[in-house]
């Protein structure tokens, strides 16, 4: 027992050091971009990219200011369609998974193929942009940032189906079933409550596609009082893209338009990700307890 | 430990599961199912004005321009390599990152290592290629600047350099994307029955033991489930990260082209839906027959983890 | 946000009911255009809507509504809402021409002309819009602005007088050669070339009398040379491979940027950075006018310009950016005569571009216009000014404060007077060649960039590249394009 203490402190020590290493390996570029984002654009231009920048300037921030008080209705739009898609999302997600797991279920092979089928053929954005803003006409509306898209991927249902199946002891569901519980009070009562694990890791990625979704904003909205804030982003972004093409300038002939630089580009992504690193905190401390907590019970 | 065939034996109320399945199978239904009409468009010669269904019938002439060029196999074998790489080590890597994290518990730390490694997926590619380009580049990139001066070699050109790149580029996706998918077996690991583990530990196992005999053959499913929809989006490359992070540097097409790219390179001037369509439904179905195999396969070697 | 919500939602409604009041009478035009502007939103753009609508009320007894769609997007939102089955009455062709019209997109226009754009017609001329034409039939009327490009070499003042170099003996980019060298022993801090787009340090287009025959003007396929009626590949050209070996020596001593090929930034960034001494590229304005505008984000940077080649118009340059009326329009007459609108009434196209006078901009006493104090192009609640090279008739727009207005006339003159190929009108149907276009444009992609910056040496990288092209299906290309044009040839009975 002693031996084994000794061993796992080792051991946490050495999981330390390498995430340690990671985490830097992954945090370095990002602060290369806020750092980028605070520089002088001259200095980028002359020095490049540099972790210790010649001259600091907010400038970029103030471009992004000047456009707008937008930016945080659009982050408030954002937030709002996250935090209401991954709710919707995971309810629907481990509902259509959870008959998918019982083994008993006569359809479980037929559903799971259907689900499946989703993930690798698809009509092509025309035929969902006839279906969402033609049948379905939520063009203009909040649901359009929500609805179409994200909701429920085959990728999470499968998660979902996955951890039902390995991951909960099927006695307690025969138990219940003795009880005399049905179907839905025992996905209410008993997977629910034990799935939080996978709840929290499906959550976090509808989360996280929810936050950087630009397409439905693009597809659907035409009004900019809706727009998410990646949407204000790519726009700005993409303009510079389509510039920088040859033929595209050319085109226009107006080599004249004034265009935000490399500086503002960095701002953008940095204001992209901001809500996300100051919000995170709070999810997390969900997260892990959800993990924990899952785990217990299991 | 019992043996886990699914669950509950017991007999399912068909009809209950069903409703409770119903709102998502709607949604599908709604969002994929019936705008598949749109697959026609790949044996169409499409004209705006006739529609979608009064369009000319071409047979497979917008699948020719997938195979009639020298390229074919070139982007076929980069898609493929790519994509089985990205598989494994993407695996293996996030794999490891989770029993890292799952290790050391609830403590604080563990926190910011997550926040930190799930950042990256956070960035475009577009603002990726940038800071790519910030470290490669010829002039000011900190590699030649920086690096290259420390060690006293000769500057490398980067965007001209071929061998490299299958490297960077397997470098990038897996920070871009590791972090983010080691969250899929932090909670397969937390979902394990932590009776098992006290049981090894009074067996006097040690970490390393329990994390090859339990914690790895625990994560099997979960492996399986995640490669065989892997396997279905082969034939897929993710665009961004093969055309935005090389910077549409010509002379590295060699290991950079894949189906995406040469399809979006070659289409850039004919605007051609119905080419588009033909492409991505090329793509599905050789992606389909791939795992629907792998799926036979799975079902008779490891019947439980099947997908369907 | 629930406050929002329902603002949002009353806000709709009172647009939709506004909308349907007036439906009854008037015919409904959806006018879609390219900005680089903020979207407006939708009250911003109801008031501008409706300043149109009084006029075109009376003219043409029509409503307008605007569709402003991000410049970067607009192509594919174009084609995805005219599948998609929405209302677009009027579109821009944006590049594109030859796509809208051998895939139905764009209407025949022949037969309406006449009738319902007779003064656009006059304004822009015959032989314009015989360039917006496939066999024989007319699809669109292109944009009436400055579109001869003249190469010019874009220099730093500064660096001209503290050397004291002599520019006006520079003719031609090989005259550069000399004036680089000068910089960069002058100045070894200083690169003397920086690129001016991606892969493009602007050599491609210094080469004089191409017709690039509907192709990319960055990706030529098939072209003609020198007045010559015989389709050529433009890579086996004499002139492309001295382009190249100038490129090459200038990369080999150092006289160019070397990212030339994939630099992530921008040409004016380039320039305000003060790493670089010059670039090259192609401008519709004269000289002075072209180095006063770009002064204007340089960072006080003072700039100097100079022609280094001649304009030649070809049928792309013209039809490259022509306005169309959608093949789905329910109401193309209506649509037609509003697009004429845009040509002649100078109410119709300020309107759009610059909204509402007073909120949107301030008139000056010299007639040229601004933004109200305390605004910019960022702030106002309408404008699509950055997109005014786009509109219908560039010559009838209040021009910005600090733009020179004299200048118009030299840009009347230019494309008047620059030299026109003699296939003018000539649009290619790629139709039958679409296989081997992919792939040769793959192939262009792959080399051209390296060889136009410099990074490749020609003598060896040509001649693969000659023999990929014509792998790729080169050959079948130019085939149909030499067949097509003779039949065209034969057609006018020249």
């Amino acid at each position: 027992m002693d031996q084994n203490y000794t061993e796992s402190k080792h051991f946490r020590l050495f999981c330390t050091i390498v995430l340690t290493v990671l985490a830097v390996i992954a945090l370095l570029p990002i602060l290369l971009i806020v750092i980028a984002s605070v520089t002088d654009e001259k200095a980028l231009l002359a020095n490049g990219y540099t972790f210790f920048p010649a001259a600091l300037s907010t400038d970029s921030y103030y471009y992004m200011v000047r456009q707008g008080g937008t930016i945080l209705r659009s982050y408030g739009i954002t937030i709002l369609t996250t935090v209401v898609g991954t709710l919707g999302g995971v309810l629907f997600t481990t509902m259509l998974a959870y008959p998918m797991a019982r083994s008993s279920f006569k359809y479980r092979n037929v559903l799971a193929f259907f689900v499946f089928f989703t993930m690798l053929f698809n009509g092509g954005v025309v035929a969902s942009y006839i279906m969402w803003s033609r049948i379905i006409s939520i063009r203009n509306t909040l649901w359009a940032l929500i609805v179409p898209n994200y909701l429920v991927t085959a990728f999470n249902v499968f998660l979902v189906r996955n951890y039902y199946a390995t991951g909960i002891p099927e006695a307690l569901i025969e138990s219940a079933q003795i009880d005399g519980g049905n179907e839905f009070i025992i996905f209410l009562r008993i997977m629910l409550p034990l799935s939080i694990p996978v709840i929290a890791t499906v959550a976090l990625f509808s989360g996280l596609a929810y936050w950087n979704d630009w397409v439905n904003g693009l597809y659907y909205i035409t009004d900019p009082t809706l727009f998410g804030i990646q949407n204000l982003l790519i726009r700005i972004m993409n303009n510079i893209q389509f510039l920088k093409s040859g033929s595209n300038a050319a085109l226009l002939g107006t080599q004249a338009v004034e265009l935000p630089g490399t500086s503002v580009r960095m701002a953008m992504a940095v204001i992209g990700m901001l809500p996300v690193v100051l919000v995170f905190p709070f999810v997390q401390k969900y997260f892990i307890k959800g993990v924990v907590l899952g785990a217990v019970k299991g | 430990m019992k043996k886990q065939k699914g669950l509950g034996r017991g007999r399912a109320s068909t009809w209950q599961l069903l409703l409770i399945a119903a709102p998502g199978l709607i949604y599908l239904i709604i969002n994929n199912y019936i705008p598949m009409f749109g697959v026609f468009l790949a044996f169409k010669d499409y004209n705006y004005f006739q529609g979608i269904f009064g369009s000319r019938w071409c047979g497979f002439e917008n699948f020719e321009f997938l195979f009639r060029t020298r390229d074919a196999w070139l982007i076929t074998r980069n898609t493929l390599l790519y994509n089985a790489v990205f598989i494994i080590l993407g695996t293996m890597f996030s794999i490891f990152l989770a029993i890292l994290l799952h290790e050391l518990g609830t403590r604080k730390r563990v926190k910011f290592f997550q926040a930190s490694l799930l950042l990256p997926n956070l960035l475009s590619w577009v603002v990726i290629g940038f800071i790519v380009y910030a470290f490669l580049n010829a002039d000011t990139g900190f590699m030649n600047n920086t690096v290259a001066k420390a060690l006293g070699k000769e500057p490398t050109n980067w965007y001209t350099t071929t061998g490299p790149w299958p490297f960077i580029l397997t470098l990038v996706y897996l920070w871009k994307y590791a972090g983010c998918n080691s969250i899929i077996y932090v909670s397969t690991i937390a979902g394990i029955d932590k009776s098992i583990f006290e049981a090894a530990d009074l067996d006097g196992a040690g970490k390393w033991q329990q994390i090859i005999h339990i914690t790895i053959p625990m994560l099997r499913p979960t492996v399986v489930v995640l490669t065989l929809m892997a396997i279905g989006r082969i034939f897929y490359s993710d665009f961004g990260l093969f055309y935005q992070v090389p910077q549409n540097a010509g002379r590295l097409f060699d290991v950079t082209q894949t189906i995406d790219t040469y399809v979006y390179r070659g289409l850039m001037e004919l605007n051609d839906v119905g080419m588009a369509a033909a492409a991505a439904l090329y793509q599905s179905v050789v992606g389909f027959l791939l795992v629907v195999g792998a799926n036979a396969l799975v079902r008779k070697l490891d019947p439980d983890n099947a997908l369907f | 946000m629930k406050k929002m919500l329902s603002l949002i939602l009353a806000l709709l409604m009172v647009f939709s009911l506004l909308g349907t009041v007036h439906a009854e009478n008037y015919d409904q035009v959806v006018f879609s255009y390219a900005t680089f502007n903020n979207i407006p939103t939708a009250e911003d753009l109801a008031v501008v809507e409706e300043a149109i609508n009084v006029i075109t009320r009376e003219k043409i007894h029509a409503e307008i509504k605007l569709k402003p769609i991000v410049i970067w997007d607009y192509s594919s939102q174009i084609s995805l809402m005219l599948q998609g089955g929405d209302q677009i009455d009027v579109f821009e062709s944006l590049g594109d021409f030859n796509v809208c019209v051998t895939t139905g997109m764009a209407r025949d226009l022949t037969d309406m002309l006449a009738t319902d754009a007779k003064e656009a017609c006059e304004l822009v001329g015959d032989d314009w819009l015989a360039a917006c034409s496939q066999k024989g039939r007319i699809y669109g009327i292109p944009t009436l602005k400055p579109i001869a490009l003249t190469p010019m070499v874009i220099y730093r003042q500064d660096i001209v007088d503290e050397l004291g170099l002599d520019m006006s003996q520079v003719n031609s980019p090989f005259d550069l050669t000399e004036i680089f060298r000068k910089v960069k022993a002058g100045r070894p801090d200083i690169t003397p070339l920086s690129a001016v787009n991606t892969g493009n340090i602007g050599l491609g287009l210094t080469v004089p009398h191409v017709d690039y025959l509907s192709d990319d003007y960055y990706s030529p396929k098939g072209v003609l040379m020198n007045g010559e009626m015989t389709v050529v590949d433009f890579y086996a050209s004499e002139e492309f491979r001295k382009a190249c070996e100038l490129a090459r020596t200038w990369y080999n001593e150092d006289l160019v940027m070397k990212d030339a090929a994939t630099t992530s930034s921008t040409a004016a960034e380039l320039r305000n950075s003060g790493k670089y001494f010059a670039s090259i590229a192609s401008y519709s304005y004269p000289e002075a006018d072209t180095a006063a505008s770009l002064e204007l984000q340089s960072n006080g940077i003072k700039l100097g310009a100079k022609i280094i080649g001649s304009a030649f118009l070809d049928t792309t340059s013209v039809n490259a950016l022509s306005w169309m009326i959608s093949s789905t329009s329910k109401v193309p007459e209506a649509a037609l005569k509003f697009l004429n609108l845009t040509y002649c009434d100078p109410d119709i196209i300020n309107l759009v571009i610059y909204g509402i006078e007073g909120r949107d901009y301030v008139k000056n006493d010299d007639g040229t216009v601004r933004y109200p104090d305390g605004f910019d192009a960022a702030s106002v609640p309408y404008t699509a000014q950055l997109s005014c090279g786009t509109f219908g008739n560039f010559f009838l727009m209040y021009p910005m404060e600090g733009t020179s207005i004299e200048s118009l006339a030299w840009e009347q003159e230019q494309n008047k007077n620059a030299e026109t190929s003699a296939a003018m009108g000539f649009t290619f149907d790629n139709k039958r060649v679409k296989t081997q276009y992919t792939a040769v444009s793959n192939v262009i992609e792959q080399y051209l960039a390296g060889l136009i910056c410099g990074a490749v040496d020609p003598e060896t990288e040509i001649p693969i590249f000659l023999q990929r092209l014509s792998d790729a299906g080169l050959g079948d290309i130019i085939a149909a394009k030499q067949a097509q044009l003779n039949e065209w040839l034969a057609a006018q009975g020249k």
